[in-house]
């Protein structure tokens, strides 16, 4: 119900949030490792 | 080097900032509650990927009309970027869907277009991998590029058009005054950062072409043995 | 030499491939064949309900001919290729215009009688029943091909030496296929079923102007490509 309220609402919030930042640093992260290993770049 | 660091770093600093604010000092959605928040993450990621893959069109034409190394390295980069983003809005869209919509997916002609474009440069991430000739394959990822690029607005006329007869699913369209501030910071952050992102990469993407280049070509495919000429074969 | 004008050249390319195709019509006849098999694969893959069949007939239709599409257009170049043809025709003063357009009309003449005999067997395999003029259904599964041809020419040209030609042709296609696949499908369905809303002209609408952007663009990316 569009009411201005959602059980577990918070839940939602946590899961996509936890989502975007595990894939934006990990990304991240894992381009710093291969930039490292790269004796050209 | 430093350069590309410093502007990933600025972008995490926004980013950070922005769903901070969006996360505890902004005020809940009016329909939908703190779920609502989920708009800081969400958006900024969808407007940032369509804008990267805005990226890897023009560098794709720049692929076609100079042949430059350069260009293709910046196309792969921004592709991937891209697709990332692209696959992160996806999941982020499905998951805010279940409890606002009820589903984790509709025919929604964004979130619909939104699919096509992530597998249509997927598949241009898979083509890459195949093609071993640097040329051939800047070639093709160019114009696979540009095709798709092109298709985006199509296919969502299309859905839009397709999907008429049924009910639209209805989403936050206007923002509320006090939440456009987080929302731009964090667009901002998602911003920056993968323009970081797409340098990083762009870098390494440039190095392996090089490289590539310089090496000598495959054969173009395995040639059938000749058994009966009863000739020395090669 | 001077080179011929450009009509006369197109016309030449279009005879050259459609002759060639002909005299390998069997090869054409086998990928009638798989997609009407693959019709009825995915007739069966429903169940004998006339009623499901016939409200999704046109859908797999469209998707046995656009599969189908896949094995005819991915030969476009290669007759070019083994033995060297195609650098034969580029120095020769064939225009790439001439060139791209000509297999692109000639593989949407083959799509189009492919589509026919797809629509001919979906009929009868899904007990359907023509509302309306034949025209109008001629005209949709013409420019459903249309837009299939277009796109699929130049990317079998892109693609002919690559190896993964199999692969890489359905990954580019397919995507890119997705609006006039919609909208060739819902037209279809129009046609043999009464267009309570008037919607059938829409859709036309649409097709037309996905082909009319295709045929171009994809025309100006395969000059570009070829000028190296």
């Amino acid at each position: 119900m569009l009411d201005g309220s959602i059980e577990g609402g918070w839940g939602y919030v946590i899961t996509v949030y936890g989502f975007t930042w595990f894939c934006l640093v990990a990304y991240t992260a894992s381009l710093v490792t291969r930039l490292r290993k790269d004796p050209d770049a | 080097m430093s350069k590309t660091w410093m502007v990933v770093a600025l972008g995490f600093t926004l980013l950070v900032v922005g769903h901070g604010i969006g996360l505890f000092a902004a005020p809940p959605e009016a329909m939908m509650g703190d779920v609502g928040r989920i708009l800081y993450a969400h958006v900024p990621t969808a407007w940032v990927a369509l804008l990267t893959f805005l990226g890897a069109f023009i560098c794709a034409i720049g692929v076609l009309w100079t042949g430059k190394l350069a260009w293709d390295a910046a196309m792969e980069a921004a592709v991937e970027v891209g697709v990332l983003l692209n696959a992160m809005l996806l999941i982020q869209g499905a998951v805010w869907a279940k409890p606002t919509w009820g589903v984790y997916w509709t025919w929604d002609p964004r979130l619909t277009s939104a699919l096509v474009m992530c597998l249509s440069f997927a598949a241009v991430l898979v083509l890459r991998s195949l093609v071993h000739q640097v040329k051939r394959r800047m070639t093709l990822s160019a114009v696979a590029t540009i095709l798709f690029f092109v298709n985006v607005p199509v296919v969502y006329m299309s859905v839009k058009w397709w999907n008429s007869m049924h009910q639209e699913m209805s989403s936050p369209e206007t923002v509320d005054a006090t939440m456009v501030l987080p929302l731009r910071i964090a667009a901002f952050g998602m911003l920056f950062l993968a323009i970081g992102l797409c340098m990083a990469r762009g870098r390494l993407a440039l190095a392996r072409l090089r490289r590539e280049d310089g090496a000598p070509d495959l054969p173009e495919r395995p040639q059938a043995l000749d058994l009966d000429s009863g000739a020395p074969h090669a | 030499m001077s080179p011929l004008p450009l009509q006369a050249q197109l016309l030449a390319v279009l005879r050259k491939d459609l002759l060639v195709e002909w005299r390998g019509r069997s090869r054409a006849i086998g990928v009638v064949i798989y997609a009407l098999i693959l019709l009825l694969l995915l007739s069966f893959a429903i169940g004998p309900d006339t009623r499901a069949l016939q409200a999704h007939a046109a859908g797999y239709i469209w998707l046995t001919v656009l599969t189908a599409s896949t094995l005819l257009l991915a030969q476009s170049f290669t007759n070019e290729v083994e033995g060297g043809a195609l650098e034969a025709l580029l120095l020769l003063p064939t225009s790439p215009v001439a060139l791209y357009y000509g297999k692109a009309l000639a593989n949407f003449g083959v799509l189009f009688g492919l589509s026919i005999a797809t629509v001919a067997f979906g009929v009868v395999l899904c007990d359907l029943s023509l509302d309306g003029s034949p025209w109008t259904l001629l005209l949709v599964l013409a420019l459903g091909c249309g837009g299939l041809a277009a796109p699929g020419t130049l990317y079998a040209g892109l693609t002919v030496r690559t190896g993964a030609q199999q692969l890489m042709l359905p990954l580019l296609m397919f995507p890119l296929v997705v609006p006039s696949l919609l909208a060739a499908v819902k037209a279809t369905a129009l046609c043999f079923e009464p267009d309570v809303m008037g919607q059938l002209g829409s859709w036309l609408g649409v097709l037309a102007a996905f082909n009319a952007v295709y045929w171009a663009l994809c025309g100006v990316l395969f000059i570009k490509v070829v000028d190296e």
